[in-house]
């Protein structure tokens, strides 16, 4: 409290925290003023900074985000400017970020899991719209002319036009088009291919000039309206009609060349005789994406093989780690050894945790190779065997859990060491006296003292693995595969890569949708699993209240 | 007083770095051309001095970190004689087409974007890409070249240059080129009788390497209809002579003249250390053949029962649908890179065989003329979205049946199954 006295007394810059809104009411209103000022300046910025940002979401039709930026700003700026509320300014940037960083991406996933959001309906309705509307026809009689632009000095256009059978034109934007210009007086003397050298007020542009200002132009409709003629390339302008339009009320696109009519149907504009519009864009389509994953013929057949070897791996992987770390810490906390040399040995056993893990895996990939590989010529030398580590099933499990104990046991490590060090030794050495061998002193009173302190990072570790694409995916993407399946899965795929290979080496290329509900079910799947553990974990922590 | 002024510092930053990253800056291209010359002298009678003030408009590209810097220098001249700034923005190749449908649909992206011309079935279902008019011009390119880029009826990319497999033999230990399989066979079984170990390297679990034999049997990938585009209902990977590919594959590794477990980076070395005899590779080797002073020598795929013919990629440059400038996009490709000058340099920078005919006749290095000949008989890869079934589903098959796991009939019947599940629940 004596801190906030302290301050309390002098101008504060900052907007004020903690539980004193009596004492700022009381305060001079000279000494409160500035801080309101800053506040509200603050949270003008960030409401002007949301306000551009909420806008670019809604015309692009990013409906959810726009969503989400909506009511964090609203929040934060109830927040900021109810005083009885502003114990929460302490955690409104926590509550912010964790909206948009947590609470955004697990619903937007859960909305993506019920729409067809693939590479194929990638756009949102409004960009797919706007793209359809793009296009132009030249209409029936239409004419395609040359044209040459020249510019004024304020950097207005006009572009002198000649048809292919020798008629001249004038034009100007929001102007009527000039027939016979040649006759107007601001138009200078004509140069072999009928085009002026001067008009007044303008300066002609080469055809290389006029490249750079080609955009510009190509953006200008020049004529009044409807006649207009546009710049479609350097070579070419013309009297283009816009084909299509949509109709909001209908919520159809009409083609205004056919007055065909195309509605919406699954993200995709169809008219009724079944033609399509591209591109298509991203609608709801209900549970179809969850129907197609449980009665879809391609997850019915190695589905159960895939997800015992996901649950052995996780183990496996959580199991060898574990006891490596440990085996290595134990070695290592032994007062035996000089603290420095403890230290540098520790610092050398970490190295497989600061090298990034796809160098290490590719690495160990070749390693394993059975024609190049160093660890197969080795063998092959030595034991005149070599394991076929990216052929075999077990052997390719057997080296994907080397290589995740590779990567894994620096983690378990640091981890252990430091649990190692937190159990008194008094314990250990109550045990000695009571003629406890070390054996015994490891098993029934280090262990389980670690394993309380190590427990819930163990649960944390076996998630992690049950999700762990990458050690599955770079050493030998879940192969070897195996034959005659419905769908191509490989022995040593785990749900999260089998996930992958049915959601993006799909039909039709990546398909959102259907990997939103495979995560889905992967996370409920999880959660079950840890929830379990974290029952058992409760058991051990009852024991240790024994021990 | 300290920990208080802290925390109001740690809040205000934690509030300034979230609106900070909830809006995402435009990049901010400089344009570094000139500006100048306003014109403030009356009109002249001379129509070729034209003002040119204002800023001059930026186009952006993406590009695989590969040609970034010969596409960024040919773009100079450019610059130079239309005043328009190029941004060349190097990049993964694959992050080139994942990152454009991502940030062109936002309005973050490039308005031109350089890669292979099968990425274009999946860009324009995404509706990333703009069609392109070459006019006339188009028959200035090699015709494999404009139909690889054409889908639906319509162009969406120019060519800059093709990209084929071929077989390349270690000259030493094979001085002629076999011209079928069967020659082929009994080459391998002389060399195998000298102790070398591996005739014919063949990638494994890859349905690009594995289509020239499919191909040299009779096989195919995916049906075409008679308007020239490809037909995703009609899966090839059964028909008779994908079967017989299969099974000439079964056979070739029962008999040890194409060995399991042979990845590029494993045959790269094999083939340089002057272990293996054969090896179906492209272009994209050549530098390090050349590093390592490999006697190579390049000829046709050998002929089954049928020519063979490989896959035929051709890299070029495409317009973003969602450029705001598509018109000075279409005339930068138009007007500067389909010309002569241009190509010509792009193939001295790249030593790639060129997609611009008026080049590729031009070319006297023998390995881009050899490849070019074999490119020849060359099919355009399918650009169809539905490939992404194709090219995981028959490597996982082609793996099989070198692994010797499965018989190879069964394994590509099975196959193409798969592939025919996949596209009818992607429908």
């Amino acid at each position: 409290m004596s801190q906030k006295r302290g301050l309390g007394g002098k101008p504060s810059f900052f907007f004020s925290l903690g539980a004193r809104s009596i004492k700022r009411l009381l305060a001079p209103l000279s000494d409160a003023l500035p801080r309101i000022v800053f506040r509200l300046t603050c949270l003008a910025i960030l409401d002007g900074f949301a306000l551009w940002f909420f806008w670019k979401t809604v015309i692009d039709g990013i409906w959810f985000l726009a969503a989400a930026i909506a009511i964090i700003t609203l929040g934060i700026n109830v927040i900021f400017l109810r005083e009885d509320l502003h114990p929460f300014r302490w955690l409104a940037p926590g509550l912010a970020l964790m909206l948009l960083m947590v609470i955004y991406p697990i619903a937007y996933t859960i909305y993506t899991a019920f729409t067809n959001y693939s590479d194929t309906n990638l756009l949102t309705k409004q960009q797919a719209i706007s793209a359809i509307e793009k296009e132009v026809y030249l209409p029936e009689g239409g004419i395609s002319y040359k044209w040459t632009a020249f510019r004024s000095s304020e950097g207005k256009f006009i572009i002198w036009l000649i048809s292919e059978d020798g008629q001249m034109l004038l034009a100007k934007p929001e102007e009527p088009i000039q027939h016979s210009p040649q006759n107007n007086p601001d138009v200078g003397t004509l140069d072999q291919e009928n085009i002026p050298l001067t008009i007044k007020g303008y300066q002609r542009l080469s055809r290389i000039e006029s490249v750079r200002y080609l955009q510009e132009l190509s953006d200008i409709e020049f004529g009044l309206p409807p006649d207009t003629i546009t710049i479609r390339s350097l070579d070419v302008a013309a009297q283009y009609e816009r084909r299509y339009h949509f109709d909001r009320l209908k919520d159809a696109i009409i083609d205004l060349e056919t007055g065909e009519t195309y509605r919406a149907v699954e993200g995709t504009f169809t008219s009724s005789s079944g033609i399509t519009l591209s591109p298509s864009f991203h609608a709801p389509i209900g549970w179809r994406n969850f129907y197609r994953l449980f009665a879809g013929v391609a997850i019915q057949g190695p589905l159960f093989r895939v997800f015992i070897w996901t649950i052995e791996f996780a183990f496996l992987a959580v199991f060898t780690t574990f006891a490596f770390g440990l085996l290595l810490a134990v070695l290592f906390n032994d007062p035996v050894i000089h603290p420095s040399y403890r230290k540098a040995i520790r610092s050398i056993l970490l190295l497989p945790y600061v090298i990034p893990f796809y160098l290490s895996i590719l690495t160990w990939r070749g390693m394993m190779n059975p024609h190049v590989g160093i660890i197969n010529k080795i063998l092959e030398s030595l034991i005149k065997f070599s394991p076929p580590w990216l052929s075999d099933p077990g052997w390719a499990k057997a080296g994907i859990l080397l290589i995740n104990l590779w990567l894994g046991f620096p983690y378990m490590l640091l981890i252990t060491t430091g649990a190692l060090q937190a159990i008194p030794s008094e314990i250990n050495d109550a045990a000695e006296i009571d003629g406890a061998s070390e054996w015994q002193r490891f098993w029934y009173i280090t262990l389980p003292l670690l394993l309380i302190s190590v427990g819930p990072l163990l649960i944390f570790s076996f998630a992690f693995n049950f999700n762990n694409f990458n050690v599955i995916y770079l050493f030998n993407s879940g192969g070897p595969p195996m034959p005659n399946t419905p769908s191509p899965v490989g022995h040593t795929d785990i749900l999260i890569s089998y996930s992958f290979r049915l959601a993006f080496e799909g039909g039709r290329g990546g398909d959102y949708g259907f990997a939103s509900a495979i995560t889905i079910i992967i996370f409920i799947v999880l959660a079950i699993i840890t929830l379990f553990q974290f029952r058992y974990a409760r058991i051990w922590e009852e024991l240790s209240e024994n021990v | 007083m300290k920990k208080n002024f802290l925390s109001c510092m740690f809040s205000l930053l934690l509030v300034g770095v979230l609106t900070l990253s909830a809006c995402t800056p435009k990049p901010t291209a400089t344009p570094t051309a000139e500006a100048t010359e306003a014109p403030t002298q009356a009109p002249t009678q001379a129509p070729t001095e034209a003002p040119t003030e204002g800023p001059a408009p930026t186009l952006t590209i993406w590009v695989d970190t590969l040609f970034a810097p010969i596409i960024e220098k040919i773009s100079r001249d450019f610059t130079a004689k239309y005043g328009v700034n190029i941004v060349v923005q190097p990049m993964g190749m694959d992050d080139v087409r994942e990152q454009t449908l991502i940030a062109a649909p936002a309005g973050e992206g490039p308005d031109i974007i350089e890669g292979p011309h099968d990425w274009v079935g999946k860009l324009v279902a995404g509706g990333v890409l703009a069609p392109i008019d070459l006019g006339a011009k188009k028959d200035l390119f090699v015709p494999a070249a404009i139909q690889a880029f054409t889908y639906n009826g319509k162009l969406y990319g120019m060519g800059l240059i093709t990209e084929n497999v071929a077989l390349f033999r270690n000259g030493d230990l094979v001085p002629d080129a076999p011209k079928t399989w069967d020659e082929l066979i009994t080459t391998c079984e002389k060399l195998e009788a000298q102790g070398i170990e591996y005739c014919l390297l063949l990638q494994q679990g890859d349905a690009y390497h594995f289509f020239p034999v499919q191909t040299s049997f009779g096989g195919y990938v995916f049906g075409v209809n008679p308007d020239g585009n490809y037909n995703p209902d009609d899966v090839g990977i059964d028909s008779p002579g994908s079967l017989a590919a299969a099974n000439w594959l079964d056979m070739m590794v029962k008999q040890g003249h194409i060995k399991a477990g042979v990845d590029f980076d494993t045959a790269c070395s094999l083939f340089t250390d002057g272990k293996a005899a054969f090896y179906i590779t492209g272009p994209w080797n050549l530098p390090l053949f050349k590093e390592k002073g490999v006697h190579y020598a390049i000829s046709p795929i050998p002929a089954g029962t049928e020519e063979a013919k490989p896959f035929m990629g051709v890299r070029g440059l495409m317009i973003s649908a969602f450029s705001k400038q598509p018109t000075l996009a279409q005339t930068y490709l138009t007007e500067f890179w389909a010309t002569d000058a241009a190509m010509q340099k792009y193939y001295e920078g790249t030593l790639k065989p060129p997609a611009f005919l008026s080049v590729l006749n031009k070319v006297t290095d023998p390995d881009i003329a050899a490849l070019g000949q074999v490119g020849l008989h060359a099919m355009p890869m399918p650009a169809i979205p539905e490939m992404s079934a194709f090219w995981s589903t028959m490597g996982d098959a082609i793996t099989i049946i070198m692994q010797q796991q499965a018989d190879p009939t069964e394994t590509f019947k099975n196959a193409a199954n798969q592939i025919r599940t996949k596209i009818q629940e992607g429908k």
